[in-house]
């Protein structure tokens, strides 16, 4: 099969160019991050559509906010945050709109098949909701391990702090959300 | 595919209820079969013998028990109603001693009887497989036909890629089909052990409305009207992985052109594009180009066919290109036919290995080919690669044990292509492109392994490269190329 067209460093070019004002290289971008961008909603949202829509928030955010990568590191990592950040503001509102509903979820419902709105079982999420209240420094580095496998170099250069603190949150972040989840089926 | 207990299977009949077969009322008469494929002692079919294996990556996806052999199928499209109707006549050999046979076939195909050996016989469709109900034993070769209709759907591709989000059966809005399906999908629209260790040659015959003609692999047997109707028929006569299986329908223009020592060169183009078809005559100085590095072109024939997808695949002796920009570029034009050595002649046997093929091709074509007819010599194109394909390995995971949900990334193409130049720095050019050349004709028609591939260019070159194969390809960390 034939590799994708564009190479990390294309990538990383067509965002300058883009971050310049470039209309059609920022479509371009999009187009190309698309499919990544929606495998990171998936990670929030596993319900299909629910990622689709969380999807095109998390696109139109990386649109308006182009202007902040600093070009230290590549633009997937920092796409990446961008997206994991929409899905999961998505996720509150969908969860916010479902509370007025009188739907009575299943015991445990399959989150592949099961809109959020209908009760989806998203306890991870739920637990960075609760660790974020005194411990806000842990979820982000947390999220992008556990949730989207990303390396811990890419984690450290990402938010840019030292390899060691990364490592430490991400261990303390875990002792505080085993609690808060629920069992594995 | 891990095989169904009995059980479920017994659960499955009575839930789906479309078992057909003694008891379901009087079947008809299977379908006549052409010989040879009706005398089960024949030997004409051995040079598609394999060993079909689970795969590691896509274990659902395939069956082991299954050695297909030969597939005839007989496809009626109706692109109004975006129907296929079939008829498949598949010759296979049992690898296990089973009371059932599985395929895979999608369901959107509704399968009205199936026989084996003549013999109608009971079934179920549970999801994506087939599962035929009748015992069989090691060894034995069996004919079993089908007939089935529906309208194909593609299949989600495994792959966060950019360029392409499904495989298999893809239908246009004027009710043109074009597939690339890799790696598996062409279960969306025949019954098929679709899995790559598992070769087999075809017979295709393709009916379809005057104006529009159904190309495939291999050689064009006969072009005929017959009423409102267009009939071609293909013979692919050399074993393919059903993954380098095509087929398009719709309206095309063919040109013929003559290869390197008269190979015949046919061009399927959409009609009146003749931009297109410019683009792509560069074939028979790419496979001048390539014969120079490893060696005599390793078919009879050989095609291209644009659709309008976004990608390129490699399948066997008919490349089939989308229609964009890149796509139809030298390079992928290169690259694809390069995959006729490294991919097609001998094949991986496993997902897991998609970077022997991307690996080396990657290298003869973005690497040699670009670096002798672009601006930036070879030394300078894997300089510039080896400055990203540690971030790949760190998002993708290493060539060899890439996550499952990113098919085809970039750590399949460039960290392999850089490790096969680090080879070449180690043995010399000489003793590399000899091997390059040795390896594809050594196992052509066959699967592979990268233990056997270690193995044996640890062999030829005496020396141990075993080390530096496991370090590229399966640790963590990405080992350094440098250029000398």
């Amino acid at each position: 099969m034939t590799r994708e067209a564009l190479t990390p460093d294309d990538v990383d070019e067509l965002a300058r160019r883009a971050q310049g004002g470039d209309r059609d290289a920022l479509e371009e971008l999009l187009a190309a991050v698309r499919p990544r961008c929606l495998n990171v909603c998936r990670g929030v949202l596993p319900y299909t559509p629910d990622a689709e829509d969380a999807c095109q928030d998390a696109l139109i955010s990386i649109a308006n906010k182009i202007g902040s990568w600093g070009r230290q590191g590549r633009f997937t990592t920092w796409m990446h945050v961008v997206a994991v950040n929409s899905a999961r503001t998505t996720y509150r509102r969908m969860r916010n709109q479902a509370v007025s509903s009188d739907y009575l979820p299943l015991e445990k419902p399959d989150p592949r098949t099961t809109s959020v709105i209908a009760g989806t079982r998203l306890d991870l999420l739920e637990a960075m909701e609760t660790i974020e209240r005194d411990h806000p420094q842990f979820v982000e580095p947390l999220i992008l391990r556990d949730v989207y496998g990303m390396s811990y170099e890419d984690i450290a250069q990402q938010i840019g702090a030292p390899l060691g603190t990364i490592k430490a949150q991400i261990h303390h972040g875990r002792k505080l959300a085993r609690p808060l989840l629920r069992g594995e089926e | 595919m891990r095989r169904l207990a009995i059980g479920l299977t017994l659960v499955g009949l009575v839930a789906a209820g479309c078992g057909s077969g003694p008891g379901s009322g009087a079947a008809p008469p299977a379908p006549q079969v052409a010989a040879p494929a009706a005398d089960r002692t024949t030997t004409s079919y051995d040079v598609a013998r394999s060993t079909p294996q689970e795969d590691s990556v896509y274990p659902n996806v395939g069956d082991p028990g299954v050695d297909a052999l030969h597939y005839a199928l007989d496809l009626g499209w109706d692109p109004r109603h975006q129907e296929l109707t079939a008829t498949e006549t598949l010759l296979f050999r049992s690898t296990a001693t089973a009371d059932h046979v599985q395929l895979d076939l999608a369901r959107q195909l509704d399968v009205s009887h199936v026989w084996l050996d003549g013999r109608a016989v009971p079934f179920t469709h549970p999801g994506k497989d087939l599962v035929v109900d009748t015992p069989v034993t090691e060894g034995d070769r069996h004919v079993l036909q089908l007939i089935y209709s529906g309208t194909p759907e593609p299949v989600t591709a495994p792959t966060d890629r950019g360029d392409f989000q499904t495989t298999g059966w893809t239908t246009t809005a004027d009710g043109s089909v074009w597939t690339m399906q890799e790696p598996y999908g062409a279960y969306s629209w025949y019954a098929v052990n679709d899995q790559p260790s598992d070769k087999a040659l075809y017979d295709l015959t393709i009916r379809s409305p005057k104006g529009m003609v159904g190309i495939s692999n291999g050689v064009l047997r006969s072009r005929r009207t017959v009423g409102d109707h267009t009939v071609t028929q293909w013979r692919l006569d050399s074993p393919a992985a059903s993954y380098l299986i095509t087929i398009a329908i719709g309206h095309y223009t063919r040109t013929r052109d003559t290869g390197p020592h008269g190979l015949p060169i046919t061009y399927w183009t959409p009609t009146g594009r003749p931009g297109v078809l410019r683009k792509v005559r560069y074939a028979p100085r790419a496979v001048a180009y390539l014969e120079g590095l490893v060696g005599r072109y390793p078919f009879d024939t050989l095609g291209i066919l644009v659709v309008p997808g976004n990608s390129g695949m490699e399948t066997q002796t008919m490349v089939t290109l989308g229609a964009n920009r890149y796509t139809l570029s030298r390079d992928v034009v290169v690259h694809e036919i390069a995959h006729q050595w490294y991919g097609d002649a001998v094949t991986p046997d496993d997902w897991s290995d998609l970077w022997m093929s991307e690996g080396m091709t990657t290298y003869l074509a973005e690497a040699n080919w670009t670096g002798s007819h672009g601006s930036q010599d070879r030394t300078a194109i894997l300089h510039r690669w080896s400055g990203f394909v540690a971030g790949m390995r760190t998002a993708y995971g290493a060539p060899a044990h890439y996550a499952d949900q990113s098919f085809g990334q970039g750590n399949v193409y460039y960290i392999p292509a850089l490790m096969w130049d680090t080879i070449r720095q180690r043995l010399g050019d000489a003793t590399f492109w000899r091997l390059a050349a040795a390896w594809p004709r050594a196992h052509r028609y066959t699967s592979q392994d990268r233990a056997s591939l270690a193995a044996w260019w640890s062999k030829q070159s005496g020396q141990d490269l075993k080390p530096l194969f496991d370090a590229w390809l399966t640790g963590s960390t990405e080992p350094t190329w440098k250029a000398r």
